[in-house]
């Protein structure tokens, strides 16, 4: 699908089809280096933000003095979250790295804020959630897991979770949520997709918007 | 040409259809003998989790004694349309499809489940339902981006037809508070009392819940805010009761709710559980009621409470020594039931039962002054244990074996 500047409005305004959000985001966190900001040797990067800054700053006070000019805001900061976006992709590592280093290891750095990364491995369906670290080590079964998963093996397996002692049983073909803090004293939450409504409803809305379950 | 003489001949048309009629009586009398039972409409409905993780409902006209395999008897459900957080009534289960953002109204027929009407319900996470009428259904609910703004739905439910929807003028969350729930909903006349607190998201994996048990009282059906309670005795109002029960009007319209600070609701374990009362009549908490039940004999977290009649309850405490965190709350058997004296303000004590496995079940009904609990026991099966709180018996009532895990939930299927 072709990304142009309309699709990336209608994306903002909420009215994209299934099909074009899908198309928006996977071109928004691709991992791809073309679309890194190439600005010209000598320029800088920070004085472009400042200026772009200094332009769009008035436009929400505007806003605040007079209705009228509501919808020349919007188109304002329409483009201006364009802009920021683009320039998020320039300034900021905001792209998820996978890495193969080996077929018994795989670590996902998924560090979007709103987007879910899927795999689909040797041995397992996994879909790492929102600003989380997932290290799977296939040859031992452990997995080290800083954030929200989740995993579908398709078959029987046993998994050790950095931070447990006792190994967790995950049955074929079914789904499991695994939830890990970040903090130590966030405890490992290990449940089947099937037990989603045992969960605390604060957890399981959460889970519910992150994987769109 | 032959077709024209038949038409013709008012006789032989109405020989026809006789012959016809009588055909598909006698083909349904022999290739479904369940049919006239169907018709009948059974009494009960059970909502079945399998070791294998399909789910099932089983319908049936008794809980007193029998076996139940939910994989022969049972309608299968589909797993991705279908889930336990359903509203049973007369015969008919409605259910809130999240992909579709449409609320369906089912019928079970001929061991499987039919849609029989749907509605779009768009941006709306069911926090709690009320029936306001024989056929109106008020349905609470939350956005789904952000579970910040709460709003109704009030729908007709013999077409599902939407009467009316719009915003509660709840405060939305603010400051270090992300998101809301609405744990109960009352309407006494033209005032409606909504039950809920607020949240603050601490990590991917913990929160944790205001201090305060708010409770605003709307006109009814304008849904103009009249004022908010505040109480912060316990905190947690109720929960999402399509789940499990936390609230109930006596004989006497006195309200009684129940708060859950625990780890599987509130998050804030150091408040404790308790059972709150509005008495028949006022619009406002009965500040001189309250029921400790973390400071009671049960010295536990309590969800889920069900009214069995006469001034007395049956909750539902976890047991904080036999489980080690939400990892294992759900699977461990670990939940004991207790029957509590409302009038008396007092726990009376621990029903004789096996422990019982599942963070959230709506598992107790009361029928001709008998209540009937599934209770899903590691060591002792899966049945419906029947008590009667006239002479303090409880006893074994049907089995739910075969490919049974959980009871995942008890309903009547009519009044």
């Amino acid at each position: 699908m072709n990304i142009n500047q309309e699709l990336i409005e209608r994306y903002h305004r909420d009215e994209c089809t299934q099909e074009e959000r899908k198309a928006v985001e996977d071109w928004l966190f691709a991992d791809d280096s073309a679309e890194e900001l190439d600005l010209p040797v000598g320029e800088d990067k920070a004085a472009h933000k400042a200026a772009i800054w200094n332009e769009i700053a008035p436009a929400p006070a505007k806003e605040s003095i007079t209705k009228s000019h509501s919808l020349s805001f919007w188109k304002g900061a329409v483009a201006a979250s364009i802009v920021l976006g683009l320039l998020g992709l320039g300034f900021y590592q905001f792209t998820i790295k996978t890495k193969n280093d080996s077929p018994q290891f795989v670590s996902v750095d998924n560090t979007s804020a709103i987007s879910v990364r899927h795999l689909d491995s040797k041995g397992y369906n996994i879909s790492v959630g929102p600003n989380t670290l997932a290290k799977i080590n296939y040859a031992t079964g452990s997995v080290d897991l800083s954030g929200s998963m989740l995993i579908s093996p398709k078959k029987d397996v046993e998994l050790k979770f950095k931070g447990t002692d006792k190994k967790i049983s995950l049955k074929g073909g079914q789904t499991y949520i695994i939830l890990n803090g970040k903090t130590d004293e966030d405890k490992i939450i290990v449940v089947s997709e099937r037990n989603l409504m045992d969960l605390p409803p604060v957890l399981q809305k959460q889970i519910i918007n992150q994987f769109s379950i | 040409m032959q077709e024209k003489t038949i038409y013709k001949s008012v006789k032989k048309v109405i020989l026809l259809l006789t012959s016809a009629t009588l055909s598909l009586f006698l083909y349904s009398c022999s290739q479904q003998p369940e049919t006239s039972n169907m018709l009948a409409g059974k009494n009960y409905s059970m909502y079945i989790l399998g070791k294998d993780g399909k789910e099932y409902i089983v319908e049936t006209n008794s809980l007193d004694s029998g076996k139940i395999l939910p994989e022969q008897q049972g309608a299968m459900l589909d797993a991705k349309a279908m889930d336990r957080d359903i509203i049973v009534k007369d015969g008919s289960y409605y259910h809130l499809n999240r992909k579709k953002a449409e609320l369906s109204k089912y019928n079970v027929q001929n061991d499987s489940l039919h849609t029989v009407a749907s509605i779009p319900l768009k941006d709306f996470s069911i926090e709690n339902y009320l029936w306001v009428g024989k056929d109106s259904l008020l349905l609470t609910g939350l956005d789904i981006k952000g579970f910040k703004q709460a709003k109704y739905v009030l729908i007709e439910t013999g077409k599902m037809d939407l009467l009316s929807s719009g915003s509660l003028a709840i405060p939305q969350p603010s400051g270090k508070l992300t998101s809301m729930s609405i744990g109960f909903v009352e309407l006494r006349k033209n005032h409606l009392f909504v039950g809920y607190t607020y949240h603050q998201q601490l990590s991917s994996s913990n929160y944790t819940t205001s201090d305060t048990t708010y409770i605003a009282e709307l006109g009814y059906p304008q849904m103009n805010l009249l004022k908010i309670d505040k109480d912060t005795r316990s905190t947690y109002p109720g929960g999402i009761n399509t789940v499990q029960s936390y609230s109930f009007n006596d004989e006497h319209n006195n309200y009684y709710f129940m708060s859950c600070p625990g780890i599987a609701l509130g998050n804030r374990p150091a408040l404790p559980s308790g059972i709150f009362r509005i008495k028949a009549g006022d619009e406002s908490l009965d500040k001189d009621y309250f029921i400790n039940i973390s400071s009671s004999l049960i010295n536990n977290h309590a969800y889920g409470m069900w009214y069995i009649g006469n001034n007395k309850a049956i909750i539902r405490s976890e047991r904080k020594d036999l489980f080690k965190g939400l990892g294992d709350h759900y699977s461990t058997a670990h939940f004991e039931f207790y029957l509590i004296d409302l009038a008396a303000a007092r726990v009376i004590k621990k029903l004789n039962l096996p422990l019982d496995k599942g963070t959230r079940r709506e598992c107790i009904i009361v029928k001709d002054n008998m209540a009937y609990i599934a209770v899903n026991s590691s060591t002792q099966g899966n049945f419906i244990w029947i008590y009667n709180p006239k002479t303090d018996d409880l006893k074994k009532g049907l089995e739910l074996a075969g490919n049974t895990d959980f009871i995942m939930r008890i309903d009547k299927l009519n009044p």
